[in-house]
């Protein structure tokens, strides 16, 4: 009896085991799948998974791997800063004035419809082929992805709790920052997972149409010269970025939301 | 401020909800609402579910306005229904333990019970000890750092009870706070509630609609009527205490009380 309890059942282990190995079995049949392709077609078609490789390492040795990728990075950081910094912040000040907030709906909701695409040429005009231009057109996408869930946050705030902590004496800035903001974090932390990676997409969009340097500008070049393997290579580099973020964030808000009961099981 | 006024008095209080769309008029919850609560009295209030009990409650504890009427507390007046602007809680003079335990499922119990005093900046060394006291005299040692939804529904109730106490208002309003709880473990908490008060014998107004919790805990017990609500009988309880929470029917006169305020609610 008591070596069945100090040590896991083995049925028990290989079913932990099942996951990682599965994981790297798809990854395997992937890869498969990728080079048969680039068989069947031709690699210049679709390169396979050793061209693309090759073709990485290549631009990581010449510098311009890291280069372009800091020049991508960048403009969806500092257009996710501020992008995100507004649209989450909006809700909270909306809060404190409900006729404003209702005044304000219909015209957040159709500057959301706006394909923020079809404004890239005036983007162009006002903000010139720079990086401005990407940070501006990356912060619109990012905004109302944090104001809406920022919204959605707010609004859910449990009046009961409100109630309470004036009753025991608490100033309206701390049932701000302790009910109103914890309760809206999770709220802000869905928005980020899907901002993030539209942050990062919106970057590389915006080089296609004008740019001199990041990893959407060597997409735009590799494909004006049928450069198929540089195609596939900056795509295959923007979704190993994407997966990093993406990885980060949730370290982060593992850390920070470790009080709620579904933290671990809504890990996706 | 006279030293004959009571501590809470409540004057033809009235309260009824602003009519809902396509509704002329909507009812009164609460009509011509009179009763006192005297220094360090444990009154409770009975009357059957839907009586306006939490309205009232609400009302005293100034999280909702009154409709008619007025509330003074040690003789000074605190609410009436001129529209002036609430003051929850009264300056922390009015505490509340309502009927859901409100605890804060971000923060861990210690965090939640000590998060009153914290915010009226009256944490210092004999709050903490204090609060050690209440967390030993409810058996919540051990699990100050778990949160909420780690807890039992009975711990969560205590919690939410000393995070009252731990602030020590003079007058603490109890909304059937034991309402959710299997019948074993309420004995419990209402055993604990008694040995609390004995410790610290504050005013305490507790609301139910269980007769038996009713006549159990209190020096006086008020009768509510059905809504629109208002005090029907005023019964002092002369069973002596420590009671044995445990065997009701034993107590003498428990019996008898408890037939004779059923028919008044009905």
């Amino acid at each position: 009896m008591t070596i069945a309890v100090t040590r896991p059942l083995p049925g028990i282990r290989a079913k932990h085991n099942l996951v990682p190995a599965g994981r790297i079995a798809l990854g395997i049949a992937f890869l498969a799948v990728w080079q048969l392709g680039s068989n069947v077609m031709g690699r210049e078609w679709l390169p396979g998974p050793a061209d693309t490789l090759a073709r990485i390492w290549e631009l990581a040795a010449s510098g311009q791997l890291g280069r372009d990728t800091l020049v991508t990075f960048g403009e969806a950081a500092v257009g996710m800063i501020l992008g995100g910094a507004a649209g989450a912040a909006l809700p909270f000040l909306l809060r404190l004035s409900p006729r404003l907030m209702t005044a304000l709906d219909p015209l957040i909701s159709a500057a959301f419809g706006v394909p923020k695409l079809a404004l890239a040429p005036l983007f162009i005009l006002w903000f010139g082929i720079g990086v401005t231009t990407k940070v501006v057109f990356v912060a619109s996408i990012v905004f109302f992805l944090l104001f809406y869930n920022g919204l959605a946050g707010i609004l859910s705030v449990d009046q009961r709790l409100v109630s309470m902590l004036r009753v025991a004496g608490a100033s309206e800035w701390v049932i701000s920052r302790e009910v109103v903001w914890n309760t809206t974090k999770p709220f802000l932390f869905s928005g980020l997972k899907i901002a993030l990676p539209r942050a990062l997409s919106g970057a590389v969009v915006g080089e296609f149409i004008a740019a001199d340097a990041g990893l959407g500008w060597y997409i735009q070049h590799a494909r004006s010269i049928n450069d198929t393997t540089g195609v596939v290579a900056g795509a295959v580099i923007v979704t190993v970025l994407v997966i990093a973020v993406n990885a980060a964030l949730q370290r982060v808000q593992a850390r920070s939301l470790a009080w709620r009961p579904i933290a671990k099981d809504m890990a996706i | 401020m006279s030293a004959a006024a009571p501590m809470l008095e409540v004057k033809g209080l009235a309260k009824r909800f602003p009519p809902r769309s396509g509704q002329e008029e909507s009812p009164w919850i609460l009509a011509d609402l009179s009763f006192h609560v005297s220094d360090q009295e444990f009154l409770t209030m009975v009357g059957p579910s839907g009586a306006g009990k939490s309205t009232l409650l609400n009302i005293i504890a100034q999280v909702d306005g009154a409709s008619e009427g007025e509330i003074f507390f040690r003789g000074e007046l605190i609410e009436t229904a001129n529209g002036a602007a609430l003051s929850p809680g009264w300056n922390c003079q009015i505490g509340y333990v309502t009927q859901d335990d409100n605890l804060l499922p971000w923060r861990t119990l210690i965090d939640n019970v000590t998060l009153p005093l914290k915010v009226q900046g009256r944490y210092d060394k004999a709050a903490m000890q204090r609060v050690d006291d209440l967390l030993r005299a409810t058996n919540l040692v051990g699990f100050e750092r778990y949160y909420p939804h780690e807890l039992s529904g009975g711990m969560r109730k205590r919690a939410s009870l000393i995070r009252t106490l731990a602030y020590d208002p003079p007058i603490i309003l109890m909304d059937e706070p034991f309402g959710a709880v299997d019948a074993q473990t309420r004995t419990q908490l209402q055993q604990d509630l008694l040995r609390l008060w004995n410790l610290g014998r504050k005013t305490i107004v507790f609301v139910t609609h269980d007769i038996g919790e009713a006549i159990a805990l209190g020096d006086r017990v008020l009768v509510m009527s059905k809504s629109p609500a208002k005090i029907v009988a005023d019964h002092r309880v002369d069973i002596k205490r420590p009671r044995d929470l445990g065997n009701l029917y034993k107590l003498e006169g428990f019996g008898d009380m408890f037939e004779t305020v059923r028919r008044e609610i009905q």
